[in-house]
């Protein structure tokens, strides 16, 4: 009895202390500070393996096969596994995609990784390295760098059977981002994302008699004309902003520097550009032209609803079906759906963008092949994509075919086709040589810099410019001087 | 004369499966526990920006407490940033845990007083444990959407409509003073439950015997509930030194977008912020030096607390049976071969 009693207390024991094992390696593979070194390296271990066992599969395919244009990948896997942080995109991808597949229905999975880019790059390693099936995944034009230039974590789109050839229907800029360094194409972008600046259309006949977006237009100009406007607004009595956040306005503002912020050898570059801005942002600040709200925050959103700006700074992927317009529109049926219209706005810009790319992990060879083909190299198909989500695909061709024709109507946008607003600028988008890979956390540092000296926190410029490179300089691989 | 049998079962030792049923916690301990605090060390000996840091010696503890040059923005950004850390972690937590154990205590000594017959106590206790049981994550979205920088975040519609809003979140002593309203709102119910069970462990007789003396309640708090609580409230601001030090979750949360607000940044957020904010090259080094700062600060506190607090009489009778031991033997040894 005694015996009986003890050896069933021993396996209760047993069996909890099995459950922790298990509950603990399971949260270790989020890691911790202190666990997360071990598991690094041997993640780093794993994908080494990983990358091994791929370029040795490669090899002695490569020897089987005869052109280059072979899609040397196998389709050994059940399902293509997307991985990205947002469904926003991809699940309206691949609905679109397998309506025009039906052979590929069910075939694609949207797996999501965290709610954020930041999250993304975490559990990114972690499924590198696991068992997990990982074929494609996207990455953003903020940190793209880091990976494309890695092998571990991304192989060459050449793997698939694609060529450059195929990418020349896109716009040179996406190719030239989703290239490393050693001149190897690791990554296409299936959207192109020119910005403009989207106004409401009934203030702006209220406030300023502006009836058409080429009326409006002119007082947007330059950024001159765009300030006079705000100052108009103000002597007018009317309190409402015309830029939405400090957060839009840097957007805007970054796009048209001429220097990254990092030099060749990875030095922070501060410009004088950087205090033109400053001092426009607490101009604006002050006199209440740009709203106190936080960008990404409720209250961004809310600012379209009730008359506290004229307009926001939007881009491509700001416009679609579900996007940030819809929401500062209080989604359908809102407060102001369908109230907005867009123009080109005091100058032409460009926010972010994201590629595809391909796991060295990838076991869906012909799926993956033709996903990407579908969206990035194909003009027809892209095209359809464009008109389904509304978004600004990267294929000048297809949109050039969609602003002649007419066919794009946004209901957000009260009908109006965006795209015919932002095909000329999209052409001019130079972005290379332009990113880095540390630019959201530079761009955080100086946004923060810049609301503490536009708040008055921060009493002048050259403090500001302090904390800002204090701040940046935390970040390890830059230099500061 | 004992038999064989007899003799086995005297020898017969339990130890065994005692160490048998510890066993798991302690394979489970080293493995997720202990090599991970001995890995913290390591790092803080180990160089920045790598995933496979070798070790470097003594530089980051020397960047984060020794000032650097003014012209070495990236080691005057680290030892800045790591001591604001240190100044806001110590302010909130005093503005947190006096507000707290004094709250805490009125309430204790209430809710457990023989003569305030309060109708609903359960209720009460239940009410004001509450607040610890919801995550920090909703607390800080309740918060944000309470005391929002937004314009229309409850405060500012309710009292600065059509005004400037107040920046609650972003300014100094404001966002300072509601991370301290936070923890306590959010701890008091805990501590006051626990300083309810040490009053309750109080030996009632003494507490009617002082009504039968015609104590008042302030005497009867001051010369009997108090000094008795005193284990009771040595371990509770232990615990909350510890885990105020380590505090985290609402500073970190507290704000929109993607920056934390330097104001209530503690030193956990910065360990955090500085192997995780740069996934590429995690800076391990400096995450390390200050954990193992912040635990030697902690250590030392803690020893300081158990110094003050230690029971004088105690120890004073300890040295006396010492001495007096220290006496007989000395006697047996001049005593010779005394029978």
């Amino acid at each position: 009895m005694n015996k009986l009693k003890k050896s069933l207390a021993l396996i209760a024991t047993l069996a909890i202390a099995s459950t922790a094992f298990y509950a603990c390696g399971d949260s270790s593979s989020t890691a911790d500070t202190s666990s997360s070194t071990p598991d690094s390296s041997s993640s780093e271990e794993a994908s080494e393996e990983s990358s091994e066992e791929s370029s040795e599969e490669s090899s002695e395919e490569s020897s089987e096969a005869t052109a280059s244009a072979e899609n040397k990948v196998a389709e050994t896997g059940d399902k293509l596994s997307l991985l990205c942080w947002t469904g926003d995109d991809v699940e309206k991808m691949i609905e679109n995609f397998t309506d025009a597949n039906p052979d590929y229905a069910g075939k694609v999975e949207y797996v999501n990784v965290g709610s954020s880019g930041g999250e993304a790059r975490e559990q990114y390693a972690n499924y590198f390295a696991g068992d997990e099936d990982v074929d494609l995944f996207v990455l953003e034009a903020d940190w793209i760098l880091d990976y494309i230039n890695n092998d571990e974590y991304t192989a060459p789109l050449a793997d698939l059977g694609f060529t450059e050839a195929d990418f020349d229907g896109c716009y040179d800029y996406t190719v030239s981002i989703g290239t490393d360094k050693n001149g190897v194409l690791k990554a296409a972008s299936w959207q192109s994302t020119p910005g403009g600046y989207v106004y409401r259309t009934d203030l702006a006949e209220e406030y300023l008699g502006a009836k058409t977006p080429d009326e409006m237009q002119e007082f947007v100009k330059d950024w001159d004309t765009f300030t006079a406007t705000a100052k108009k607004l103000q002597d007018d009595g009317h309190k409402i902003a015309m830029a939405d956040t400090l957060g839009g306005m840097w957007q805007v503002w970054q796009y048209n520097r001429s220097n990254a912020w990092l030099d060749a050898d990875n030095k922070l570059i501060v410009d004088d550009y950087c205090k033109t801005y400053a001092d426009l942002a607490k101009e604006y600040y002050e006199n209440g032209y740009v709203t106190k709200e936080d960008q990404w925050s409720d209250g961004w959103y809310a600012i379209g609803q009730d008359d506290s700006t004229m307009g926001y700074f939007f881009c491509t992927w700001c416009l679609g079906k579900g996007s940030m317009l819809s929401n500062a529109e209080g989604g359908e049926g809102g407060k102001t759906f369908g109230k907005y219209n867009i123009t080109a706005g005091p100058s032409g810009w460009a926010w972010g963008g994201s590629w595809l790319a391909l796991s060295p992990k990838c076991d869906n060879g012909q799926i993956a092949h033709d996903f990407i083909n579908y969206f990035t190299v194909d003009a027809s198909t892209a095209k359809d994509y464009a008109l389904f989500k509304s978004e600004f695909v990267n294929n000048p061709t297809a949109m050039k075919e969609i602003v002649d024709e007419g066919s794009n109507k946004n209901d957000l946008l009260g009908g109006q086709d965006q795209f015919s607003v932002l095909y000329e600028s999209a052409a001019n988008i130079d972005m290379d040589g332009k990113i880095t890979a540390f630019d959201s956390q530079i761009k955080d540092a100086f946004n923060t810099a810049v609301t503490k000296y536009a708040k008055g926190d921060i009493a002048s410029y050259d403090d500001m410019i302090t904390e800002f490179k204090k701040e940046a300089a935390k970040i390890e691989g830059i230099t500061v001087e | 004369m004992a038999t064989a049998a007899q003799r086995r079962i005297k020898s017969v030792s339990y130890a065994k499966y005692g160490y048998m049923f510890i066993l798991p916690f302690f394979v489970v301990y080293f493995i997720f526990s202990f090599w991970p605090l001995i890995q913290t060390f390591i790092l803080a000996f180990s160089e920045n920006g790598t995933r496979t840091p070798g070790i470097i010696g003594l530089d980051n503890f020397k960047t984060i407490l020794a000032k650097p040059a003014e012209s070495d923005f990236k080691a005057m950004g680290i030892h800045e940033s790591f001591w604001n850390g240190m100044k806001n972690t110590l302010i909130i937590w005093f503005g947190n845990f006096i507000p707290q154990i004094a709250l805490s205590l009125l309430l204790a000594v209430w809710f457990t007083d023989l003569r305030v017959k309060m109708p609903g106590k359960g209720f009460f206790k239940v009410v004001m444990y509450m607040p610890n049981i919801i995550t920090a994550a909703s607390v800080a979205g309740l918060f944000l959407s309470l005391f929002g920088d937004s314009s229309y975040s409850v405060i500012n519609t309710l009292l600065r409509s059509g005004q400037e809003p107040w920046k609650i979140i972003t300014s100094c002593w404001p966002s300072r003073i509601l991370v301290m309203f936070i923890q306590v709102w959010m701890w008091f119910g805990n501590t006051m439950i626990m300083l309810m069970s040490g009053i309750q462990g109080i030996n009632e007789s003494l507490f009617e015997a002082a009504e039968i003396d015609g104590a008042n309640s302030t005497q009867t708090f001051w010369r009997i509930t108090f000094p008795l609580l005193k284990t009771i409230m040595v371990y509770t601001l232990l615990t909350s030194m510890i885990g105020g030090l380590q505090m985290f979750d609402i500073p970190y949360m507290l704000h929109t977008g993607n920056v934390v607000n330097d104001y209530i940044k503690t030193v956990a957020v910065f360990i955090y912020e500085m192997f995780h904010g740069n996934f590429a090259k995690p800076s391990f080094g400096y995450s390390g030096a200050a954990s193992v700062i912040l635990f030697v600060i902690t250590s030392i506190l803690g020893a300081l607390v158990f110094y003050v607090q230690r029971d004088k009489d105690a120890i004073e009778k300890k040295k006396k049976q010492k001495q007096a031991a220290k006496e007989w033997k000395r006697k047996q040894k001049g005593g010779g071969f005394s029978i």
